[in-house]
């Protein structure tokens, strides 16, 4: 391990956000030679959290575009303030201007809203964050378009020309794999799987997060959680479902993981009525057992 | 294979360009800017040690989780200590390979060494050759067709296929008014001074359904399922979203494979990564794997899923119907295609089939290109 890294996994502990070694080689790779960083995973296992770790500790701002079918150019990355614009017009209609001037004048910056895309080349002070998330819900016309701006980290608008990035961004990708990216994109970026993390790590993000939640309940909850991934269900629960279901403990002032309790608050971790009734079937005391043993 | 190691090289930049071009033999795709990436990467200190060494090419050469083992293995190889034992491995494994893929083509191109063409299906198939008969080939049953009029075949197929998706499109376009686009009024009015008398519309966005296939490949499906590929590759060609899978004894997905411009060029490569041609069937268990592997990425509220089948199972039916019924939860709809289904008299008694009807929202025959075109009603009325 080289001590950059090695301050990094520090720094990010200090903000709450345990990371493995090898994601922090990547973030730093990520920041060291200026390529966007595709994160991909299950749900719920903290690709979304690296982004705003790595905003805090860059201590810059984050700006996040979430994606979904349909997303076009005038809601990711500028569009004109029509209403504005066609007020000026009417406002300005007596005054002595020249076509080309009122023309200046309505396409000029005060009547452009900028989206996050636009935003994230456009901040003055500092190079920002910019989170893409879950880039896969996007259609694929979306995803090329992308491509102009992680490659050359510009933007063309007709009315206005080419805009430069004036800091280069730092930019984090997330996808869900519920389709392939074209190798275009893929191309373009570092990439990075995260998975599961294993039992010690969990348990390390539960205690980080929870810190008066008490060292048995905790591991119990885990191996539990754990066991459930094992299991091929349909939905298996990430990160997110433990801490919810670390944090519905706390806030029912549960002091013992035991069969009641699992049985009442199942609903934290499992997402589908199929799963529910499997598990319940076979015997929440049952599968307690095992995990102490 | 000696030569794939970095000792062999002098420099640092020699041997990270040693290890890209081996990445490439070993079918990851990498190329020059790459490599490049590395060297900046390297300067940058993060090659001072081999774990980080490792995790820095690895976020740079992979694009999907599936390369990472490749990867690895390549990486122990080319930075490792001298002869490792991966590289004998790998070299193992790529001619295996290619011993299976001889015999798995004959049979994709329509020549199966373990069956004799029937000598009375030839002498049908001569009948109906030329122009003016196409109407009659629209009508000929798959399994007796002879080589010869393969590629007639094909071009009606392809012709079909795109009237197919054409008056698709424009059934969707034709049945709703957009919204208005302000944008494009200004623009349009602008010579009417601020009035907008022209009002332009966004017309609405094209619905894309994305197709899952699934094709059985089995040993009693050999006459169908050369053409019922064809059938998907042009698909592929037509439609943007199409998932494909062939399945026997277990399943493959074969989407990428279809990318390729030429039938010729993904029927080779098929034959090289499809070893599944021609065996027995296990559907449940397929679908099984289906559901485990693929249907939470693939599947969602906006793709049909197509089984291409004659629903004759070694399998479970028990399983098959439980698998089927996870699919038919995760997809809009749920089409089933037999090719048995067009001899008369046919009633879907195997065992695997029964277990399946209730599942299905459509029940539909496939042994012959007018019925292949049925699909565009079950397209369009989802």
């Amino acid at each position: 391990m080289i001590p950059e890294v090695n301050q990094l996994i520090k720094e990010c502990d200090q903000l709450g956000y345990i990371v493995e070694e090898e994601l922090a080689t990547v973030l730093l790779l990520m920041l060291r030679i200026q390529k966007p960083l595709l994160l991909e995973g299950p749900p719920g296992v903290g690709k979304t959290e690296a982004a705003h770790i790595i905003a805090s500790h860059l201590d810059t701002e984050l700006i996040r575009l979430q994606c979904y079918e349909g997303l076009d150019v005038s809601t990711s990355i500028y569009e004109w303030n029509y209403q504005k614009q066609l007020l000026s017009i009417k406002i300005n209609e007596n005054e002595r201007m020249s076509a080309t001037e009122k023309e200046q004048h309505i396409f000029g910056d005060e009547f452009l809203l900028s989206r996050p895309l636009l935003k994230s080349i456009t901040a003055k002070d500092k190079a920002p964050v910019l989170l893409i998330d879950e880039v896969d819900r996007a259609d694929e016309e979306f995803e090329a378009f992308l491509l102009e701006l992680l490659s050359d980290f510009q933007i063309s608008i007709p009315e206005l020309g080419t805009i430069k990035a004036v800091h280069r961004p730092v930019v984090i990708l997330t996808s869900n794999r519920t389709r392939e990216l074209s190798d275009a994109l893929k191309r373009r970026c570092l990439y990075h799987w995260i998975t599961y993390p294993q039992f010690d790590k969990e348990l390390r993000i539960v205690h980080k997060k929870y810190p008066d939640l008490s060292g048995d309940v905790a591991q119990q909850l885990v191996a539990f959680v754990e066991y459930l991934r094992g299991m091929n269900l349909q939905k298996s629960p990430g990160i997110a479902e433990t801490l919810d279901w670390a944090n519905s403990m706390m806030a029912l002032h549960a002091n013992e993981f035991s069969k009641e309790y699992i049985d009442k608050t199942l609903g934290c971790i499992l997402k589908s009525e199929t799963d529910m009734r499997n598990i319940k079937s076979m015997k929440t005391e049952s599968i307690l057992e095992e995990i102490k043993s | 294979m000696a030569l794939f190691h970095f000792s062999n090289y002098s420099t640092f930049e020699e041997a990270m360009i040693g290890f890209t071009a081996y990445c490439r033999e070993h079918d990851l795709r990498v190329g020059l800017s790459h490599s490049q990436e590395a060297l900046i990467a390297a300067q940058q200190g993060f090659s001072t040690d081999k774990q980080t060494l490792k995790y820095t090419l690895k976020s740079l050469f992979c694009t999907c989780e599936e390369e990472h083992t490749t990867f690895e293995k390549c990486f122990e190889t080319y930075w490792g200590k001298r002869k490792h034992d991966y590289a004998h491995k790998i070299e193992k494994q790529a001619q295996s390979n290619i011993t299976k893929k001889a015999s798995a083509s004959l049979v994709m191109m329509g020549f199966n060494p373990n069956k004799k063409e029937n000598e009375q299906e030839e002498e049908e198939a001569k009948n109906v050759t030329g122009a003016s008969k196409i109407e009659s080939l629209k009508k000929t049953d798959f399994s007796k067709i002879a080589a010869i009029d393969n590629e007639i075949l094909e071009r009606l197929a392809e012709q079909l296929l795109k009237q197919l998706n054409h008056r698709l499109k424009r059934k969707l376009e034709a049945t709703k008014k957009g919204k208005i686009d302000i944008r494009k009024t200004i623009r349009n009015n602008l010579s009417y001074g601020d009035a907008l008398i022209n009002l332009a519309r966004k017309s609405r966005k094209l619905e894309k359904y994305r197709l899952i296939l699934l094709l059985d490949v089995s040993g009693s499906m050999d006459k169908y399922s050369f053409f019922l590929l064809k059938f998907i590759w042009s698909l592929k060609t037509n439609l943007k979203n199409i998932e494909a899978f062939v399945f026997s004894t277990h399943l493959i997905r074969i989407t990428d494979y279809l990318h390729q411009h030429e039938l010729d060029e993904t029927l080779w490569q098929l034959s090289h990564n499809a070893n599944n041609w021609s065996s027995g069937t296990r559907i449940g268990a397929c679908f099984k794997q289906f559901n485990d592997d693929y249907a939470k990425r693939i599947l969602n509220g906006k793709s049909i899923t197509i089984v291409l089948s004659d629903g004759l199972d070694n399998g479970e039916p028990e399983e098959l119907s439980q698998e089927l019924h996870k699919i038919k939860m995760r997809t809009s709809k749920l089409v089933w295609l037999n090719p048995l289904k067009g001899m008369k008299g046919y009633e879907p008694l195997a065992k695997g089939m029964k277990a399946a009807m209730p599942e299905l929202d459509r029940f539909e025959s496939a042994h012959n290109l007018e019925s292949l075109l049925e699909l565009e009603n079950i397209l369009s009325h989802v």
